[in-house]
């Protein structure tokens, strides 16, 4: 870091952030397969006879659309920097300790056991993933933990394990299952972001933001520990404990993220690692700066996926990768040079 | 109080304020009023939905169809609203729709649950057998008041299925491998509308009962089947005579199956087939003739 980081700074450079992301929001609100004029929008919704399609597209289907992309592309991306502190590993993201394929394995199983019901608007997917997700994150975490007291290792390799072995389980549940309804989780496992009813994009909201700010707090205590644990120990860090509490956080966000929207695949990865390229890797700044930048980017990456092949849609996972990998990419040549850690 | 209180308290907070909100919104718009009298504007999120709107002369009520919606010609000056499997919720609704049919996929009932949820008319039929096909046809007709054309394109492709049937009636039963993905190879199984169709055209599915209704099968059970003939339905705009070469090539490799061995391996357009729609009879006829070329042959 050329300069230290100021408090006036910090909010500095976050508001602008939150300029920029309600600049993207506004311009990605007014792109779409329809044209949609602002004036009939603000005419209300219509009476029952009489629909007004401009308002039922904007207010009803493409801004919470676009609200929960925002949610979600934070939620990774914060997750994505703290999977990566608190492993060590730069190859770190939030699907990396089996998030994915256990949520993934939830999502198969309630497809295929055709329940249909509804919790709170969500439905039965939803909850599963949910629930795999935190089941699986809970599984690893255990597993990591009888490896031993300094369990990154452990951790990741428990990981990587449970991933092939959930993986493997939902290839067979796939191909035993009588049902042809196996086919529409393809879907899900691309990611696959639509709208959200009201309550859900509130709740979702609060447990995001919520959990973004609580990572903040915890802020100095992951600086410490990009030091390594014993460092981190020696600076008078609990590293257990900021170890769990985060850990605990980016999971529960990344399952909230992961049964809100699928599989969106790169967000975590690449945002939190340009974003620390950018501004450096003090993780008071890196932690709101990437929430807000991983939501730009996402809703960018999905208003893409509503309107390059319209009027048929695009998984947001495709779009991620290929709008992401190759800016990655570029931001990796461009200032590696200047970053130490990379090295 | 410490700052983790406080976050846990403004979030305990925000919850309940959502709650409350979306409480105080409930009763609005999702309640299930009866279907209108007069449908006039359609939207169909299938190829045979559009099919069987056509046949039962819905043409001009037709506002959107779905991108894979290619016959009759007429659905393509249709306005599109996505495809089968993604469907574009903006384009649904900006076609002005009174009534939307969809068929009962996750993807498709997924959508017409969005779309009811703020008060769009939605019907979800399921056509899977040939008898969903005909009762979905009636049901629509119901519904969108072309009651009298639904039975009348009953009543035909029931008649047309019976002359079929009687003209074959005294032939033995063919046993047929209907292909529906070569590389790895797929087939129809048992359980199927395809099934129930080889059957109309007087033949037998060679595979037995499976666990899938399109199961994956090894080179042991096509040698075990005993095909008499083998059918491979067009997938998408592929062009027939390349495909029927690649298929001799792919079969010949199975030189003692009689399909293979009397040169009986057929490429059918694919549109007719492997669609349970109105032109049901002419899918079954294709096959018939398939099946005994010498009975068609004048």
């Amino acid at each position: 870091m050329k300069q230290l980081l100021t408090l006036k700074r910090l909010i500095a450079r976050i508001g602008l952030a939150l300029v920029v992301l309600a600049a993207v929001m506004g311009v990605c609100s007014l792109i779409g397969t329809e044209e949609v004029s602002l004036k009939a929008v603000f005419a209300g919704p219509g009476t029952r006879t009489t629909v007004n399609p401009d308002y039922d597209i904007f207010i009803r289907f493409r801004l919470p659309r676009i609200i929960l992309a925002g949610l979600v592309g934070a939620a990774l991306a914060c997750a994505g920097v703290v999977f990566q502190v608190i492993l060590r590993n730069p190859l770190a993201d939030p699907y990396i300790l089996g998030i994915s394929s256990g949520a993934g394995l939830g999502v198969i199983i309630a497809v295929i056991s055709g329940l249909n019901w509804t919790l709170w608007g969500r439905s039965p997917i939803a909850v599963f993933a949910f629930a795999g997700a935190l089941g699986t994150v809970w599984l690893v975490w255990f597993i990591g933990r009888l490896t031993g007291k300094f369990h990154v290792t452990g951790l990741l390799l428990a990981g990587v394990v449970v991933n092939a072995f959930f993986s493997a389980l939902m290839m067979f549940l796939t191909s035993v299952t009588k049902s042809d309804q196996v086919y529409s989780t393809i879907f899900w496992l691309m990611g696959n972001i639509t709208e959200g009813d009201f309550l859900v994009l509130w709740i979702g909201a609060g447990c995001v933001v919520g959990g973004i700010v609580a990572l903040f707090y915890l802020g100095p205590q992951l600086n410490a520990l990009s030091f390594g644990a014993d460092d981190a120990r020696s600076m008078g860090v609990n590293v257990a404990r900021t170890r769990t509490i985060a850990f605990g956080i980016a999971a529960g966000i990344t399952a909230v993220a992961v049964s809100l929207s699928g599989l969106i695949g790169f967000v975590g990865l690449v945002v939190p690692h340009g974003v620390r390229l950018i501004f450096g890797p003090d993780h008071r700044q890196l932690l709101p700066l990437s929430g807000v930048t991983g939501a730009a980017f996402l809703i960018v990456a999905d208003t893409l996926a509503r309107i390059i092949v319209a009027p048929a849609q695009l998984p947001v996972g495709v779009v991620t990768a290929i709008v992401g990998g190759p800016f990655f990419l570029i931001l990796l040549i461009k200032y590696s040079r200047k970053v130490s850690w990379l090295t | 109080m410490n700052k983790w209180s406080l976050l846990l308290l403004i979030i305990s907070c925000w919850t309940a304020v959502g709650a409350v909100i979306s409480g105080t919104r409930q009763g609005h718009g999702d309640s299930d009023t009866p279907m209108p009298d007069r449908v006039n504007r359609i939207v169909s999120l299938a190829p045979n939905i559009t099919e069987i709107l056509f046949a039962i002369g819905l043409r001009d009520e037709i506002a959107g169809v779905t991108l894979d919606s290619d016959y009759p010609p007429d659905a393509a000056a249709k306005r599109k609203v996505g495809t089968f499997w993604q469907p574009d919720i903006e384009a649904v609704v900006a076609a002005r729709p009174d009534l939307v049919i969809t068929l009962g996929f996750e993807q498709q009932r997924n959508l017409a649950e969005r779309l009811r949820r703020i008060g769009y008319k939605n019907l979800i039929v399921n056509i899977e057998k040939v008898s969903d096909l005909f009762k979905a046809i009636e049901r629509i007709g119901d519904v969108t008041g072309g009651r009298q054309q639904a039975s009348e394109l009953t009543n035909r492709i029931r008649t047309d299925l019976q002359r079929l049937t009687a003209r074959i009636a005294s032939e033995p039963k063919v046993r047929v491998l209907w292909v529906v993905q070569r590389e790895p190879l797929r087939v129809a199984g048992r359980d199927t509308f395809i099934n129930e169709m080889i059957e109309l055209a007087g033949g037998e599915n060679a595979i037995g009962p499976t666990l899938h209704k399109y199961p994956p099968i090894g080179s042991e059970q096509v040698v075990a089947c005993n095909a008499e003939v083998i059918i491979e339905p067009t997938m998408g705009r592929q062009d027939i005579d390349n495909q029927q070469n690649g298929a001799m090539q792919y079969w010949s490799k199975f030189k003692r199956l009689p399909a293979v061995a009397n040169r009986r391996i057929y490429v059918i357009d694919g549109d007719t087939v492997s669609r349970l729609g109105p032109r049901l009879y002419e899918a079954a006829e294709a096959i018939a003739r398939c099946l005994r070329p010498h009975i068609f042959e004048n």
